[in-house]
């Protein structure tokens, strides 16, 4: 024992001696890998039951988009924007999520949305259901349903609820509540199709049956009949003579559609629902009379605390505009409404006690996003790549210049309608000439190669982030299934 | 008064709308709205003028038509074959003073006309527009 002893105290002096004798021991990158080491040596892993699991869901912020949010947040903040760290970022706990369908290598938010939720990997484009359903086909959803962990969790007293900047159907949001053989049954079913009900109409069944009490996004028009004019004066998509909203408030649910009726919303345990656009809410750098991301992740905790008193909620929050720009090729708008996603990260894990509620922040997937070099410090995320000063540290203010002469941008992507190849030049392509200041305006569209109408998907990794209790088990490369079983075991275990 | 003087600043003057004018960079489809949809006061002032606005030619449904939308990021799809499409609010109809040929989706163009606001619907394809640039034509910018 002595001898043991005696060679933790020559370890610990053998170090000290290491430390000192290194050259660039007073270096001030040197000095924070010592206290980021000191840090990562002080974790302790939070294995008590969780009361309380949020999850928030950046729809298509996989590793290279949540990259060029990080670079924008900080550029916007005053730095260079690569030391910049996002809210989530300084979890405690990572891993990587292998996202793919299981007929699909490039993931649809039906199938991760249904993997995160409820534990099992499925088929792209469906939602609640397990791999052998046929999709589109409403006979086979018999038998091959599962649950969400909204049921899992109403069924064990917690107060549940989602928050999406997609419309409330769109499929992330869905993925909590609904079981549909298409996630494009939003407000209507094909004909002869008896065995589901539309996405819509689950939502309203899952208040009404107390499973999911809070529901704040977009989508009003898929609550209202075609004969019905929303609050903003656009029709709905559902048969003529249905309101879903109507009767919604007849079981005793408070509606909001703008910013005065979100602010008056009663915080007391009555159930919510808010529909602020008739499909998807604005874009963060669009937005006007209708509340922020954050905004409505605050509300939704303020109004679950007080529903499960110490029972304790889940909630899931969705960006989900942060894919819609990335598939509109706008990097622009991309970014902004990353940032807004991590506020409301910031503001639920300020709303919320680290020792009792499990916190994960994650993607479904990743976008064709891909980024060129060699950019110098401080090169807009949103612009042109400038060029490295050998003699310091800010970018030379020069942009690079590509073998056809041309400038480029520091992001891009692989396909989409940025595309430089022309339907009138037989597909051939020529890169158009490009300003700084083009580069940057918010309606951007970043060049692109391969052309399609949409930008796409990726089946790249996406990161989990976590802090809370059971957290530490988010760790390695996890299939995006496992998210469902971390939380699960962390408001289950004994 | 110096005549040479007058002179010059006639012609100074005479000279200055159309430079001041070509000196003008082309206006964005953004700027001729507001966040809640309405008008902005700078669409509000150039009404029924000629104006110049930096866009993309959305592919058209019909052929030999004179009538196009103009969006403000490339869009791939006619807002008019896609039912189900959710259309940005910020476009705007294009009245050409003659048939034009079809641009790429992708080619930025500067659209120049007078601007029209109020609500219309266009007789051949019932397209409601509330905000429309007239007697146009447009090159590639």
């Amino acid at each position: 024992m002595k001898t043991i002893a005696t060679s933790f105290v020559a370890l610990i002096a053998a170090n000290a001696v290491v430390a000192q004798d290194i050259p660039q021991a007073e270096n001030a990158w040197f000095a924070a890998g010592q206290a980021e080491i000191a840090k990562q040596l002080a974790k302790t892993p939070n294995t008590t039951k969780a009361k309380n699991v949020i999850i928030l869901i950046s729809d298509g912020n996989g590793v290279g988009t949540n990259y060029a949010s990080r670079i924008f947040a900080g550029q916007q903040d005053g730095g260079f924007g690569d030391e910049y760290i996002q809210p989530h970022e300084g979890f405690p706990n990572l891993a990587l999520a292998k996202t793919y369908n299981v007929n699909a290598q490039t993931p649809d938010s039906a199938g991760t949305g249904t993997a995160m939720m409820t534990g099992v990997k499925t088929k792209a484009g469906v939602l609640g259901v397990n791999e052998n359903v046929k999709r589109g086909e409403c006979a086979t959803i018999t038998g091959n349903t599962v649950a969400s962990f909204n049921e899992i969790m109403s069924d064990l007293g917690k107060a549940t609820g989602i928050v999406s900047t997609a419309r409330l159907t769109h499929a992330t949001p869905a993925a909590a509540y609904s079981k549909s053989v298409d996630r494009n049954f939003e407000a209507t079913l094909p004909e002869g199709c008896t065995e589901q009900k539309d996405i819509a109409a689950q939502l309203i069944d899952a208040m009404e049956t107390g499973v999911i009490d809070v529901a704040l996004g977009g989508g009003r028009r898929n609550f209202i009949g075609a004969d019905i004019e929303g609050e903003e004066g656009k029709a709905g998509r559902r048969a003529e003579g249905e309101n879903l909203i109507a009767a919604a408030t007849e079981m005793g649910a408070y509606y909001a559609w703008d910013q005065a009726t979100f602010d008056a919303a009663p915080k007391d345990g009555t159930p919510l629902l808010g529909l602020f656009e008739s499909s998807h809410m604005k874009y963060e750098a669009d937005r006007d009379n209708e509340p922020s991301l954050a905004e409505m992740t605050g509300a939704a905790i303020e109004a679950l605390k007080v529903k499960s008193g110490d029972n304790g909620f889940f909630l899931q929050v969705e960006a989900g505009r942060v894919d819609h720009a990335n598939h509109d090729g706008n990097l622009a708008r991309v970014v902004r409404d990353q940032k807004a996603m991590a506020d409301a990260v910031a503001m639920a894990d300020a709303m919320t006690d680290d020792a009792d509620t499990l916190i994960i922040v994650t993607a479904d997937h990743e976008h064709a996003i891909a980024f060129n070099g060699y950019c110098g410090r401080g090169s807009d995320i949103l612009g042109l790549c400038m060029g490295i000063d050998g003699a310091g540290v800010v970018n030379t203010g020069e942009p690079e210049l590509a073998d056809d002469g041309q400038p480029y941008t520091v992001a891009g992507y692989l396909n989409g309608a940025g595309s430089i190849l022309r339907e009138d030049m037989n597909w051939a392509g020529v890169r158009p000439a490009l300003t700084q200041d083009e580069a940057t305006d918010l309606d951007y569209t970043q060049q692109a190669l391969v052309p399609k109408s949409s930008e796409t998907h990726s089946g790249e990794d996406v990161a989990i982030y976590a802090k809370g209790p059971w957290a530490h088990l988010v760790d390695g490369t996890l299939e995006q299934n496992v998210i469902f079983h971390v939380m699960h075991h962390a408001v289950t275990a004994e | 008064m110096d005549k040479r003087r007058f002179l010059i600043t006639g012609g100074l003057a005479l000279a200055t709308p159309n430079l001041l004018l070509a000196a003008n960079p082309p206006l964005k489809l953004r700027e001729l709205y507001n966040k809640d949809g309405s008008f902005s006061d700078l669409a509000l002032n150039l009404a029924d003028q000629r104006v110049t606005v930096m866009g993309f030619m959305a592919p058209p449904l019909k052929a030999d038509s004179q009538f196009f939308v103009l969006t403000k990021k490339p869009l791939a799809v006619c807002p008019f074959c896609e039912t189900e499409a959710d259309w940005p609010d910020d476009i705007l109809a294009i009245y050409m003073r003659r048939k034009y040929r079809v641009i790429s989706f992708s080619r930025k163009i500067e659209t120049t006309g007078r601007l029209a606001l109020g609500k219309f619907v266009d007789p051949e394809t019932g397209f409601l527009s509330m905000v429309r640039i007239e007697d146009a034509r447009f090159e590639v910018a």
